[in-house]
Parts: structure tokens; sequence; C-alpha cells
């Protein structure tokens, strides 16, 4: 799929529109994607999807308000009403207190390598002999039934703004996350997830899915408590794609985070680093621009434990009274890619690490009683072990991890050596990729149900 | 629309499946946001479209389009005939629908004041009046730093046909509001709690919530917890569980886990399964006075349908009766392998979603008790009024909640503010303990999440109040 002129032209003529309607400024993105995914459940598949569809996003600003439309008409007589009402709403509402204009282009971008592989574009129904690939492997390895999801994506987007800004950009995208199941609560996890073919390792997946449930099945007693930890990388994503939703201005402003006042201040321990790398080769989140028009920039969140910066967009920068880290999102600003400082030693080493302690292969339903304070539980699974003398020597079950991020992230001990790409169902936060090691985190907390 | 519906069909069958169905569903909704007194954002979404799904030879596919081009249609239902194709050979047990009715009928939520109806002023003042009560320690007596609060006004219109004869059209609007709060006092922190309203219905609803005295109340309670609140006792103690916490319990205990597609495992690999199998139908799994029901059909609710997206009647459906396993929710695939008929629980957030069982609005069944009557039989509880932290395992076998507004209770009496007790229990720990059912019904809005991708549909979770005997409190 090539950026189609016409892509660009609906963009650019909603700009004008834009202006013709009593706009001051106007941002127009057209996105066009045709997806695929194959869903398994019990070792066969459970459906086939294929999307094709079209959207068009708009901002709007007059006067200094902030009107946003997304919509999947784009008959020009929709668009025509979607920024009619836009311009209506701008008559009515009350200004923006941080109000800021869009940036000023043209821009030069450069590219991103990595992000568009025609074989992804044109897979069809060989998705299925992949899904076959992973299920197979899975149940060699010690899974008895096996689920999950592929998705395989190409869309082509293009951006418009009434301050000289025209940008286009493809991509295709690939993810698979397995989850084998032995017996009753035994489980594990394999996710495998890139922009071209060659990332790409159905797989690996099922292997490491069939693996971790096959150990799962021979349980190990643990009490509730505080237990050195190793989270495994889809649990570690699950963590800092947290950790990046709440380093997001939006989220620091509205209390959704517990970063809030903490800029310049040791938040972490010195083994940990953090960025948002928007320009990685291959990042499920790369682009050259983001939603305002800025070029895109590797922006540190966490250097050496210190909270360096907040994600921004233009509004949330002028609160703040600093320049944007072309992280928009025009109403929240968000991460791209996440990337995880990696350590010195293998994965196998960093549980040789561990004399008396947890490994969680992965974090699903984080809720939070304070996010201010960073207090909060989640259930452990798809492969929770008790480590001994740096062996995993059984299944953990029952326990519920319940301790507090700033907690966990001053407690990292050490980071394995290869950071992986993982996206998957339980990243609730929004962050598109998470490239991650294994984490040793000293001490974190477990409870358990009394009744 | 309607006629590349039927044409979608007629493709489908022509290319070979042996069951085509086509929704045409317009979603459109509009927001207003308003945070820390300042209006960040107006605007509009649009997402209309239409979404086919085949049986061929036992396999399923879909797929969905959203430009109005017949050929493009004619495209992509092939393409989702010849998916499922594909998708068969790794088929052991095919994919078989449930014998229903095939009806032709229409219906339509006709709101008292259509929101698009009110000046969008009227909506962007009423955020900016909640906002200004709360955010004056005068008058709710604690500082509020942080105000998220946004109302959104939604309209949900559906065609819906299958080639067995179906045609169902259907308008619902929906009022939502959410706020969320942080209040802040020196020395004791912050309390956070986040608030909900939803209905089917139009701006009479939104007017009916008093949001600006309703959003002060909660904001003052904050207040008083931070100031008031002591520790929670320790151990083994009555509690006495507040509606909005028993809703949200049903929710995840007994709605979730009698989805029939997570007892099939068919969402193994996000959401989870269900620590409930087949042949636990007509086991007990609580107290007598135990029952708890899902039910679409109650107006003016925010989970409201009369039809699912499959074309079923929708009835109230009783999962737990006396305290007895009594009845899963289902879709037209898993009603057939379990040889009953669906119960209408087949739902589509957006037109380019496919249908999964999902719940409507779950609760438990009221009792007779007062509230003063469930705590004159506990010596020494706590009695949780409002949750912030909760989560359940993926079988919803083992789950947390943490209370906000908790109080202590002794000697029958309700004492002061305790400070986020934690109730850590299994399901059958929580139903089997419970001695007595409040009399008075109440219902809270939320989404509830499901899928790849993730789909959030509309739901109200409710209960009365619940004495809960002998569990364990943390602190």
């Amino acid at each position: 799929m090539e950026v189609k002129p016409e892509l660009t032209e609906l963009s650019e003529w909603v700009v004008r529109l834009g202006l013709k309607l009593g706009a001051d400024e106007v941002a127009a993105i057209s996105n066009h994607s045709v997806a695929r995914q194959v869903r398994f459940a019990n070792n066969q598949v459970t459906i086939t999807n294929t999307w094709d569809e079209v959207e068009v996003s708009i901002l709007l600003k007059k006067a200094g308000r902030v009107l946003v439309s997304s919509t999947t008409d784009i008959s020009k007589e929709a668009l025509e009403d979607a920024v009619r009402n836009l311009v209506k709403a701008a008559n009515v509402v009350k200004r923006h207190e941080s109000y800021a204009p869009l940036p000023e282009g043209p821009f030069q971008y450069g590219e991103v390598p990595g992000i568009y592989d025609g074989e992804v574009a044109r897979l069809g129904e060989e998705a299925v002999d992949y899904v076959e690939a992973a299920v197979n492997a899975a149940l060699e390895a010690g899974a008895r039934r096996v689920a999950g999801t592929l998705t395989s994506m190409e869309s082509a987007s293009s951006l418009a703004t009434s301050k000289n800004v025209s940008a286009s950009i493809r991509r295709t995208a690939m993810s698979l996350m397995v989850r084998g199941l032995a017996d009753g609560e035994a489980s594990g996890m394999g996710v495998t997830c890139g922009t071209t073919l060659r990332d790409f390792h159905p797989e690996e997946a099922g292997r490491d899915a069939g693996r971790l449930a096959g150990m799962s099945t021979k349980v190990a007693p643990v009490e509730a408590g505080k237990h050195a930890t190793v989270l495994g990388r889809p649990a570690a994503a699950v963590f800092f794609d947290i950790l990046a939703g709440m380093s997001s201005a939006f989220h620091v402003d509205s209390g959704v985070s517990c970063l809030v006042g903490k800029l310049g201040r040791k938040v972490a321990s010195e083994a940990l680093s953090v960025y948002d790398d928007p320009r990685r080769p291959g990042g499920l989140g790369s682009t050259p621009f983001d939603d305002e028009g800025y070029p895109t920039r590797r922006t540190p969140i966490i250097e050496g434990g210190v909270l360096r910066n907040y994600l921004h967009n233009s509004l949330t920068a002028k609160r703040h009274g600093v320049r944007s880290t072309a992280n928009a999102g025009w109403i929240a600003p968000h991460a791209w890619n996440v990337v995880v400082s990696e350590g010195e030693i293998a994965d196998d080493e960093l549980v040789e690490e561990v004399k008396d302690g947890l490994f969680v292969n992965n974090m699903t339903y984080v809720r939070f009683q304070d996010y201010r304070s960073g207090d909060f539980s989640t259930i452990i699974r798809d492969g929770v072990f008790r480590i001994k003398n740096g062996e995993i020597v059984g299944a953990v079950r029952g326990l519920r991890l319940s301790d507090n991020v700033l907690h966990m992230l001053e407690g990292v001990n050490a980071l394995s050596r290869e950071a992986r790409q993982v996206s998957h169902w339980w990243m609730e936060w929004g962050s598109p990729s998470v490239w991650t090691p294994l984490v040793l985190i000293r001490e974190v907390n477990y409870t358990k149900p009394t009744k | 629309m309607e006629e590349l519906v039927d044409l979608a069909i007629k493709v489908a069958i022509e290319a070979g499946a042996d069951y085509a169905e086509a929704r045409f569903q317009s979603n459109v909704s509009r927001f207003y946001l308003v945070r820390n007194g300042n209006p960040e954002a107006v605007g509009e979404t649009k997402r209309a479209g239409i979404g086919v799904r085949v049986l061929v030879g036992g396999a399923m596919g879909f797929a969905s389009i959203n430009k109005p081009d017949a050929d493009l249609v004619r495209e992509r239902v092939r393409d989702a005939v010849s998916m499922a194709r594909a998708s068969s050979r790794l088929l052991k047990e095919p994919i078989r629908f449930s014998e229903e009715e095939a009806p032709e009928d229409s219906y339509a939520v006709k709101p008292k004041i259509p929101a698009e109806d009110v000046p969008m002023e009227e909506k962007m003042e009423l955020l900016m009046d909640v906002d200004r009560r709360v955010a004056s320690p005068r008058e709710v007596g604690v500082s509020v730093p942080q105000r998220l609060f946004q109302l959104s006004e939604k309209v949900e219109e559906k065609y819906y046909a299958n080639s067995e004869g179906a045609r169902i059209r259907s308008t619902v609007p929906r009022v939502y509001f959410t706020g969320f709060l942080t209040a802040h006092e020196g020395g004791a922190g912050t309390e956070q709690e986040s608030i909900e309203k939803g209905e089917s219905r139009g701006w009479e609803a939104v007017r009916e919530w008093n949001l600006v005295d309703y959003v002060a109340e909660r904001a003052t309670t904050l207040g008083r917890i931070l100031r008031e609140a002591e520790k929670p006792p320790k151990g083994k103690v009555d509690v006495v569980l507040g509606s909005l916490v028993v809703g949200l319990m049903v929710h995840e205990s007994a709605g979730h886990p009698y989805e029939a597609d997570r007892i099939f495992g068919r969402e193994a690999a996000q959401a989870g399964e269900s620590f409930l199998t087949v042949d636990m139908l007509g086991r007990r799994i609580g107290a007598e006075v135990v029952s708890v029901a899902d039910d679409p059909t109650i107006p003016n609710s925010y989970g409201y349908y009369l039809y699912d997206d499959e074309g079923v009647k929708a009835r109230r459906r009783l999962l737990i009766k006396n305290g007895v396993i009594n009845e899963f929710l289902h879709n037209r695939e898993t009603a057939a392998r379990m040889g009953v008929r669906s119960n209408a629980s087949a739902r589509a957030e957006f037109f380019d979603r496919e249908p999964i069982i999902r719940m409507a609005n779950t609760f438990m069944l009221p009792g007779d008790h007062t509230l003063e009557e469930l705590l004159e039989g506990v010596k020494l509880g706590v009695y949780i009024r409002t949750f912030g932290e909760w989560n359940i395992d993926d079988r919803r076998y083992n789950m947390r909640f943490v209370g906000t507004e908790s109080y202590l209770i002794k000697n029958g009496e309700l004492g002061g503010f305790v400070r986020r007790p934690v109730l850590e229990i299994t399901t059958p720990g929580f139903y089997g303990s419970i001695d007595a059912v409040g009399r008075e019904l109440r219902f809270e809005a939320a989404t509830c999440g499901k899928g790849d991708p993730v789909q959030g549909v509309p739901v109200w979770h409710g209960g009365p109040d619940v004495r809960v005997r002998g569990v364990e409190v943390w602190r």
C-alpha cells in the first residue's frame, strides 16, 4: 500500500476547509489500514477477521479553543459537517488556559528504517500457517491447549496542518500472543512482534508458551510476603507501559501518576534507564513525526534512576513551560516505543543471581488504589515460579503481587542484557511497544486470599 | 447502507458460506472534557460501517468496511469466506449455531430531552460548575488539586440482518459521565475516587444525576477520610458491603465466569477462562439468600438492548438462583454446544468488531434487610461502601477489593471512617459467607472490556448491601 495521493489530498482538503470556515489552525490525519487477525483457542481457529478502514481525525483551534473530531464517514458532506460542528463548538466553549499554537513547518523528518515490509502487507491465508506452527510448537513443548491471536496490518497515514506540515508514513506490523495451558491453572505465554517478517518468530513464541505451561504443573508452596523477583518480559512490558503512561504530562496533571512533582529527582535504582525512542528501527510505534507535525526524537524518561522528562505535546509543554517532546496525541501525549536499558548478563544468569525468590512471567489486571502514591495490585500468571539457589523449583499459585510502582522502581537490582520488543493485550496504558530485558527487583510484596 | 448489508449476505452465500449475517452500525459520540477548571477539549467521534460474519464448513470469518462501496463489500466478504475456509483445516470441532427464530422488528429509545437539543454552553457550564464547587476547599472541606470530568452523549444505530431472514433495526441514545478526584491533606497524603454515571436516556437523566451536589459530596467524603480515618481492625471480622461494591463483585465473579465462551476457553489468551465447568450447572456456589441476574431489558439501563447482535430476543438471565449455579450467558455458538437456546448475550462495540458474549446489567437480587438490620448483627466489623483498587484472576476465583469510603462497625453501630481495608477472598468464599441481603437495589454504570481487539461495552452492575460473615480483612 503506497500512501496514495488521495489520502494526502483528503487531509489537505480538510485543513483548507477548516480555515475557510473560520478556524485559526487546523490539523488533519487521514489513515487507511487493512488488517487481518486469526484468533485461536483449544488448538483451533475460532475466527478470522479482516478489517479495511479509512478514518479522518481533525484538530481545530479557534480563538484559544481546542476541538477534535474523528470519523469513519469520509464523504465530503460528512467531513464538512464535522468541521462545521467544531467551528460552532469553538464559538461557545471557553478558552484553553494553556493554549499553544501548532508548530510552524515545514520540518525535515528523515527516514525511520525498517517499519515497512511488503511481505507482511501481502500476508493472507498464510497467517493460518503461522498459527499452526505456533500451536504445534506449544503442544510439543508441554501445553495441552493453546490459545492466542495473530494480527498483521498494513497502514498508510497522512498528516497535514495549516502550519506548512505535510507528512506521510506507511508501515506494517505483526504480532502474535500465544498462551499455553497444561492442567487447570498451569499456563505459559509467549510473544513475538515486529514490523517485518524477519522479526516474527511464531514457533519460538509457541515454544515459550508451551514450555512455561508444562513447567507450571509442578507446584512449590510459597507464603505471601516479600520476595526477590525476576520479571519476565511480558510482565516487565506491562510495568514499563504503566511507567510511560504515568510520564505523560496529561496524566501527571490529572493526578493519574506517581511521578507528580518528581522531575529531576531520583525515582528508581541507578541501574535503570527508560527512554521513549520513536525512531527505533522495527518499532511498532516508530514514527518520524508526531500528530502535531513535530519531528520525533529520543526522550529520556528515567536516566540512571533520575526522572528526566515528562512526555509532552504543545499544550502540556506550554503549561509546564518547556518544549514539546514530540509525543502528541492532540489531547494527551503518549510514548511511541518504550525502551528499557539493558544490563550485562544473560537471562539465565539473572535467574541464577536469586537465592530465594520468584519468577513472574506476566502481570495482568493492574489496578491502583492511589495513582499518586503508586499503590497497586496485579494478577500474576503464565509462568510464576519459585526460585531457590538460582534454579526454578516449581510453580507458584494463588499469590497476588501487591506493591508500589516507586518501591519497585527503587528496587531494580539488575537487568539482563537483551531487550526484546513486546506488545500484548494486557498493556492497558497504550504504549505501542516496550523493549525490555528481564528485570530483577530486590523485594516485591505478595498477598493471597484468606477464605 | 441497508442495501449493502443485504448485498453482503447475498455475496457471502454465493461465495459458499453456510450462514451469513451483516450489521450496519453507527456510533456517534460527542464529549466535553474539563480538567482542573480548564476546558481541555470538545470533540465528536463517528464510527459507522458494515461488519459481516460468515460460517463456512464450521469455520467463522468476519470482515468489516466503512466505505459505502459495493465492489469493496464484495471483495471483503469474499475475503472473509476464503479466510474462514483456509482456517477450517485447523478445525477439530466445527462451529454450529443454535436454532433460533428469525424475527423482523425494530425498537428505539425515545429520550424526553434529546442531548443534541441541549445547547453546548449548558453542557460545558455544567462541568465547569461541578469543577468550581469541588475546587473550593470552603465548599467541600478539602483541597482537591486534581479534577477530571468528562460528559459524553452517544447515539447507537443498528440494522442487523442474517441469511435466515432476521431483520432488526434499533436506535439507543446514551449519556455518560466520568469524574476522577484527587483529594489531598497535608500529612495524610491523597485519596482518589472514580465516579461514573450512565443511562440509555436523554439529557433528562443528566439533570436527575444532580452532578454538582453528588460530586461535591464525594469530595467532602474523601476529605473526611483523610482527616478522620483510622486503621481498620485486623483479622477475622464481619463485613457489610455497600451496593456499589456488591455490584462490581457480582460483575467480576458471577458475570464473567458465567460467560460460556470463557467456560469453553475461547477467551483464554486474553481476558481468561472460568473456574466453572459445564457440569457445575445445578451445583451450590453460595448461600440460599444469594441470587444474581443479568438483564438487558431494564428500561433506561446503560446496558440496555432488546435484541442482541445475533438477532436473538433479549431476556433476563438468572445466573445464580438461591445460591445454586442456574444459567450461563450464551451466544448461538455456545448454546449449540450445550444443546440449549441462546439467551441473547452477543454484543459488538462497533461495526468492525465480532459479536461476543457480554453482560448487560448484572446485579444481586435484593432481600429484605435494611442497612440498620445488617449492621445490628455485627459485633466487630467493617462497612465498605465504595472501593478503589480491585482485581480478580483470569479464572474469576481469587479477588481483591480495597475500600475507599469505609467505616468501623462496633456492637451493631456504625463508627468512624477506617482507611483502605483490604478484602482478599475467593469467589465461593464470598458467596458462601453472605448471610443477609439488603432490600434496596442500586446500580452503577461502567464500561466492560473483553475480546481482542478489546471491546468496551456499556453495562450496569448493581445490588443491595450485603453482610458477609467471618472474613479476614487486611490493612
